[in-house]
């Protein structure tokens, strides 16, 4: 009995972070009113959009770096790609693949520099990956604000600011919108509604789910989950850790870079100041949400953190509205989450990483003397 | 060796991405096509606006151009085929239908002149609004 609850109570703090949303949720979806057929909607288009840029956090994950803030590097670089793309007026799925292109290697040099900072910064990649992310977001409004039209030519006026250079805030991305998502249309009837699959995208997320599958199983990927474990055993092992490290970091940001394409190409809109800032955090946010900690994640923890996180996303507000009257205040507490969430994750992973190491340290030292009297 | 083979190997995927990448620009390019039907002076003559003209881009619905109309069609890839038919007067009958295929290729966007298109001239592409010159581009079977 013991042995059961003291399970029972570990199970609960190991996944107390969902069980908290499944449990707001629960009370938020009747709250809101919404039709069950538009909540599925909802969420399978919010699983399309931002599944991929969460699934780009999973490797830096395995090789023991943490959430890879620096995932907004590999945005900015999709951006780039995307305003590239719409000056030269190329559209559709070339359009798309083409700005993934253009992006491709900007994400791996921002990447390269990356990996190489936090290299320098091991046990502060979290914090150091956050601040870089501020400092290239710098270069990014740099380049975006003031050479592009002076420096990159950018031909079509629609894009440019009515001084003859820099990028408006807005950018339409008419040319790329829906186009995965609308590429193989499928829909069915569902309670009452019809709900339209975003079958394209859903099967570039699962190819990407196989990739990391096969991706653990490989020289690389092993390397990386030993350097997770322990990076002095592994340069032992003769691994190269530092190497192996900005390759995580590499193939992170140029699929956050695709990842950000992927998500700009549904909303059809590029804010081009302020999307990357929002790809990181909200990534993050929901990662946590589906029960990954910063030493630990997988594939199903991307699913469920999606599904819950923007679960709250789609009811909150109108939750907010029908038991306050205003909606404003589910907003706020959409906002106020997904901040907190990052706090509480990373104040449970330092409490679990304690109550283990103690743990630990009580199992070498065996049975208590009390305990030894009584056998 | 080794360094050879690596080197070369890693040229022929960068040539191979930059041909993939033109080959995506080349196809994946959008072209507004500008149509005119205004009157125009060439070598010294006029060719007057039709009076009603009827044209289809790419099979697409008929665009209806009226004496002195201006109208855009929007057509994406390298090659596009254009419909045209003259009326001979206001709502009458199809007096001259003429059909070609358009290459744009690199080029952007174009202005079709329809009185000059009309008479079997072939300078009958102008520069867009808001450009400098005419952009290159080859008509097939005009």
């Amino acid at each position: 009995m013991n042995k059961t609850g003291k399970s029972f109570w570990a199970l609960l703090a190991d996944n107390a972070v969902p069980i908290v949303f499944i449990v707001i949720s629960a009370i938020a979806i009747p709250l809101s009113g919404f039709s069950a057929s538009y909540l599925v909607q909802e969420l399978l288009v919010r699983i399309g959009r931002n599944s991929f840029l969460i699934l780009s956090l999973l490797i830096p994950i395995m090789a023991g770096m943490g959430l890879n803030f620096g995932m907004v590097l590999g945005a900015m670089a999709g951006q780039i790609g995307l305003i590239l793309v719409s000056d030269w007026s190329i559209v559709g799925i070339p359009g798309m693949v083409l700005a993934m292109m253009v992006g491709t290697p900007i994400a791996a040099v921002l990447g390269v520099f990356c990996g190489n900072v936090l290299n320098r910064a091991k046990g502060q990649e979290m914090v150091t990956g956050y601040i870089l992310g501020f400092f290239i977001n710098g270069v990014y409004q740099l380049v975006v604000l003031y050479l592009m039209g002076w420096v990159i030519p950018i031909t079509n006026p629609i894009l440019l600011l009515s001084r003859g250079y820099g990028i408006r805030n807005a950018v339409s991305l008419i040319g790329v919108r829906g186009i995965l998502d609308n590429l193989i249309p499928v829909s069915f009837p569902f309670m009452g509604g019809v709900v339209r699959v975003p079958l394209a995208t859903l099967l570039v997320i699962a190819a990407f789910c196989v990739f990391i599958v096969w991706f653990r199983r490989t020289k690389l990927g092993q390397d990386m989950r030993a350097i997770g474990q322990s990076q002095s055993v592994s340069d032992s092992a003769g691994i190269a850790v530092n190497r192996t490290r900005i390759i995580a970091i590499v193939i992170s940001t140029v699929l956050a870079c695709y990842g950000q394409i992927i998500y700009l190409q549904n909303m059809g809109t590029l804010n081009t100041y302020n999307s990357h800032d929002q790809a990181g955090m909200f990534s993050i946010a929901a990662l946590l949400i589906g029960g990954a900690s910063v030493s630990r994640a997988s594939i199903a923890n991307v699913f469920v953190g999606v599904i819950l996180f923007h679960l709250m996303f789609i009811v909150a507000p109108m939750a907010g509205k029908n038991l306050i009257g205003q909606a404003q205040i589910g907003e706020y507490f959409r906002v106020f989450v997904s901040y907190g969430i990052i706090a509480i994750a990373l104040v449970l992973h330092a409490w679990k990483r304690n109550r283990d190491r103690e743990a630990a340290r009580r199992s070498l030292r065996g049975p208590a003397e009390g305990a030894k009297e009584a056998a | 060796m080794k360094t050879f083979m690596r080197f070369f190997q890693r040229t022929v995927l960068l040539a191979l991405l930059i041909a993939l990448g033109t080959w995506l620009f080349y196809i994946g390019r959008e072209h507004r096509v500008f149509l005119d039907n205004k009157s125009i002076e060439r070598d010294g003559k006029n060719f007057r606006a039709l009076e009603q003209v009827n044209v289809s881009v790419n099979g697409g619905d008929p665009i209806e151009l009226l004496a002195r109309d201006r109208d855009v069609a929007v057509t994406v890839g390298p090659k596009f085929s254009i419909k045209v038919e003259v009326l001979d007067s206001m709502g009458g009958d199809v007096a001259r239908t003429v059909e070609m295929t358009m290459e744009p290729g690199f080029g952007k966007d174009m202005m079709i002149s329809l009185p000059l298109l009309n008479a079997a001239r072939g300078d009958f592409i102008l520069p867009p609004p808001g450009a400098a010159s005419a952009p290159e581009t080859k008509s097939a079977n005009p």
